[in-house]
């Protein structure tokens, strides 16, 4: 049997640039594939020439064996091929089923009305036939990513996808959407649909995909079978070199007290309580992990520490001193680095060169601002540095923050915020969208940043990551911690337990930790207790 | 199951929104209120407007005035629901004012051609006219991209330096002689017209396909390209369609008195601007965008019969009550949604 899509020595060069060369790729109907590279190492090139954005310099689309040439993504759909972008095509004031149909709404009365009986009728019955749990009146916006998704998946199967190709379909997602992801890729193989889907994460590839071909440089490295293959050989494979998958952290005395927060609640922008009577310090020379699903509360720590959203009751001490009511400005002042959850709203002004953002949050110190002026040339010498260092692409300190991928944005945010010589730095998904082989470099300059005694309070939601790089876990669950851990002896299955809100089944270690975390601070600092009291009255 | 398109789901449809419901429910007190103490106290003030309130003059020269305002209020509905935003409405409605009533007497009143007769032939070079400009707008903007709200302001400085330009050249004075009551038409033409023009509106971007994809063209752009659908097409589409309604609701504005008056602000007087203050009002709905229309022309009409009541009220301040009214409802309410990609260009990336 022919395979379901077979690209045959396809080649794309773009001027100066080969995307892609001589890349062999076959999947077999019913199986998930995925395809792992690096950002930059052809993967997106490759699905559009699939999908018909492109049109191959050399070689041949094959589906069940025959040639196919599309020169529009419409040609594709009409072929069987869809393709679910990373940011979702969907219109949001609309309801589901409208964003399903759309451009191909079923009509009546001569095509002076659409079926919107009929147009529902089919996007029950698609979401049915594959276990999809969405209701086809709700409006866009209101529903979750992980529905979104769902929504997108039924846009390509209502125009008869066979093919579907997915452009990282996990790097929105919630761990707990990225499983039920992982069900509808299995109802979907199940009635005979082939998945393709890009991605450069070795732990996806490894569980969802039968099969994985790696990209390295637009050449194909290999196709192998997940179940044949480890996380190490896929990682090489896709470096080129091997990669030490567990950061090195030695174990260290931790130092002064840095961080101390005592009672702190914050609400959300809704005004509903996010964070509910938190207390733990950080010391020097520590790193603090928050692990946790997204939407527990650690974006409202985060802005609270920060000093982007004002707590409701609590205290945030930094280096001895209370932090209520300094501003933003102070906070940096004081060396308080930070990698905002978002780069490109809060991280970097996108329209702004990078000489331009590498000087965010110290316009007003030396070397930059000398006598009420900004000294432009200091300016880019510091930006320069840092792209060299963080290997930023292109290195080019004239580029607009918008020109980069969202790896190199990444990068550049983290540099400019390690290089500010913070006492904190606190961190939200670091690595978020960068490939492996510049999250390696991130984690070294992150504990090399641990072992100078600074302190650094990580969040992310790669578990393997806060796990790896941290003196202590928490695990946050609505608005508190459901426990601190050693990351060292705490298994996974653990971890996922306090995510989902419950406690450990000995309660003597969940307890000594917390104690250890929590009261423990406060305690031996009386003055620290009484002044996180006050805090709560005001 | 229940059927879920029910008849409440029909009428929420319909509604669209509290907004628009509150709209309604609110207007009509208003009046009801007015009435009641009309009849209670009729030698007040009270009473004296309750008069002119509930006069048939009052409600014919709503229906005049009201219809330039609502069908342009619909275009711009179209355009701005695409993502072109229309700030030229005033200008379409200026040259199809000027050129119905130019071709009206080019034919001559009385005469016909082809078995139209002239009026009917003025009202439909009315709307070509205004179609046209818009067609001009449409390319400018789409094709080249060129800044929305600065083409707009050009479609009306054009209009209205145009329209009195070229009565001067054809009848020698920036007014047109009047064409004599042979020429007009009723103002239940032109309540018939904006009806109509309404109920179409608001069947076209709720129940058909295109208007679903005007919709998304105006929300995400890039939807639509995905799924094969040309952005730009539908963009087009909702310009002309403002160009046409304009035109519909200038020609009827010239033909209910049969003659162009191009002084100053011309005849038109700010009522394509008032047509975008209806429509925001309106929150895009076709039927909010009637009942403003019908509001602000009902003003206007009332402002009339007060000062030959006695009433000094200086028509000036009047004409800024929509004004007034758009921002009091902006603020307190705050709720018509802007189209996402309004005002937006949309390059494909094919």
């Amino acid at each position: 049997m022919n395979p379901a899509v077979h690209l045959d020595g396809i080649t794309k060069r773009f001027p100066g640039v080969v995307a892609n060369d001589d890349v062999d790729l076959a999947v077999e109907r019913g199986s998930v594939h995925a395809l792992l590279g690096e950002n930059g190492a052809g993967k997106t090139t490759l699905m559009n020439v699939l999908y018909g954005l492109y049109r191959p310099t050399e070689g041949t689309v094959r589906l069940d064996g025959e040639p196919r040439s599309f020169d529009s993504p419409r040609d594709a759909i009409n072929a069987g091929v869809g393709m679910i972008h990373q940011h979702f095509m969907l219109v949001d004031p609309m309801t589901v089923w409208e964003n399903v149909v759309l451009g191909n709404e079923p009509t009546t009365w001569g095509g002076l009305r659409v079926d919107r009986e009929a147009a529902r009728e089919a996007v029950v019955e698609l979401s049915e036939r594959y276990g999809f749990d969405v209701d086809p009146d709700a409006t866009v916006a209101d529903i979750s990513v992980g529905e979104q998704q769902r929504v997108e998946i039924l846009k390509a199967l209502y125009r008869g996808a066979d093919v579907l190709i997915m452009d990282e379909p996990t790097a929105v997602l919630t761990p707990q959407e990225v499983e039920e992801l992982y069900g509808v890729f299995e109802e979907l193989t199940d009635q005979g649909k082939t998945i393709i889907f890009i991605s450069h994460k070795l732990g996806e590839a490894l569980s969802a995909a039968d099969d994985i071909t790696v990209l390295r440089d637009g050449v194909n490295v290999g196709t192998v079978a997940s179940a044949d293959v480890t996380r190490e050989e896929l990682a090489e494979m896709m470096v080129g070199r091997e990669v030490l998958m567990e950061p090195a952290t030695t174990p260290q005395e931790p130092g002064d007290r840095v961080l101390e927060v005592t009672g702190l609640s914050v609400d959300d922008d809704r005004g509903v309580e996010a964070v509910s009577d938190l207390s733990f310090e950080l010391r020097a020379g520590e790193v603090l992990g928050v692990a946790g699903v997204d939407g527990n509360g650690q974006s409202q720590l985060v802005d609270a520490v920060t000093g982007l959203r004002e707590a409701t009751a609590g205290e945030i001490r930094y280096r001895g001193e209370s932090m209520v009511g300094e501003s933003r400005r102070d906070r940096i002042d004081r060396g308080m680095a930070f990698i905002p959850e978002d780069r490109q709203e809060r991280g970097l002004v996108m329209s702004y060169d990078l000489t331009e953002n590498g000087i965010l949050g110290s316009q007003h110190d030396a070397p930059f601002a000398r006598s009420g002026r900004l000294d432009w040339g200091a300016a880019r010498d510091h930006a320069e540095s840092v792209i060299e260092q963080y290997d930023v692409r292109p290195p080019d300190a004239d580029a607009e923050a918008e020109s980069l991928s969202g790896g190199n944005q990444q990068k550049f945010i983290v540099g400019r915020e390690f290089e500010r010589d913070p006492e904190l730095v606190v961190a939200t998904h670091p690595t978020r969208g960068v490939d492996i082989g510049s999250t390696e470099f991130l984690h070294d300059r992150l504990l090399e940043l641990r072992s100078q005694g600074k302190a650094v309070l990580l969040v992310s939601s790669k578990l393997d990551e806060v796990q790896g790089l941290s003196d202590r876990l928490a695990v946050m669950h609505e608005g508190e911690f459901t426990g601190v851990v050693d990351p060292a002896t705490v298994t996974e299955e653990e971890i996922g337990l306090l995510m989902a809100g419950e406690s450990l089944d000995d309660d003597s270690v969940e307890g000594a930790a917390l104690h250890d975390a929590a009261t423990g601070g406060p305690g031996d600092d009386p003055d620290g207790a009484t002044a996180g009291e006050e805090g709560v009255d005001a | 199951m229940r059927n879920p398109l029910s008849s409440t789901r029909f009428m929420q449809g319909l509604f669209e929104s509290d907004y628009v419901r509150s709209l309604v429910v609110g207007t009509v007190s208003v009046f009801g209120l007015l009435g009641l103490l009309g009849l209670l106290f009729p030698d007040s003030v009270a009473g004296d407007l309750a008069r002119i309130v509930f006069s048939t003059s009052t409600a014919t020269s709503t229906a005049r005035l009201a219809a330039p305002i609502v069908l342009a209020g619909l275009g711009g509905i179209f355009a701005e629901k695409s993502g072109v935003i229309n700030i030229g409405l005033e200008g379409l409605l200026i040259i199809s004012a000027f050129v119905s009533v130019y071709a009206a007497s080019v034919v001559g009143i009385g005469s016909a051609v082809l078995g139209v007769p002239a009026v009917a032939v003025g009202f439909l070079a009315g709307i070509a006219a205004s179609t046209l400009l818009s067609a001009v707008f449409a390319v400018v903007c789409i094709e080249f991209k060129a800044d929305q709200i600065i083409a707009g302001l050009a479609v009306w400085l054009i209009a209205l330096g145009l329209a009195p330009f070229m009565s001067t050249v054809f009848f020698g004075g920036v007014n047109t002689p009047n064409l004599g009551s042979d020429a007009t038409i009723g103002w239940g033409t032109s309540a018939t017209l904006v009806i109509l023009a309404t109920a179409g509106s608001w069947w076209l971007l709720n129940r058909t396909a295109f208007g679903k994809h005007l919709r998304a063209a105006g929300e995400n752009p890039k939807a639509l390209d995905t799924v094969g659908v040309s952005v730009s097409k539908v963009r087009y589409a909702g310009v002309l369609l403002s160009g046409f309604l304009s035109g519909i609701g200038g020609s009827a504005l010239a033909l209910s008195i049969g003659q162009f008056v191009g002084a100053g602000e011309t005849m038109v007087q700010g009522k394509g601007f008032i047509a975008i203050v209806a429509y925001l009002f309106g929150n895009y709905n076709p039927l909010g965008t009637l009942g403003a229309g019908a509001l602000f022309a009902g003003l206007d009409a009332m402002q009339i019969r007060l000062q030959q009541l006695g009433y000094a009220v200086p028509d000036t301040l009047v004409q800024t009550i929509p004004y007034v009214m758009v921002i009091v409802v902006l603020t307190l309410v705050g709720r018509t949604q802007i189209p996402e990609a309004a005002g937006e260009h949309y390059e494909t990336e094919e």
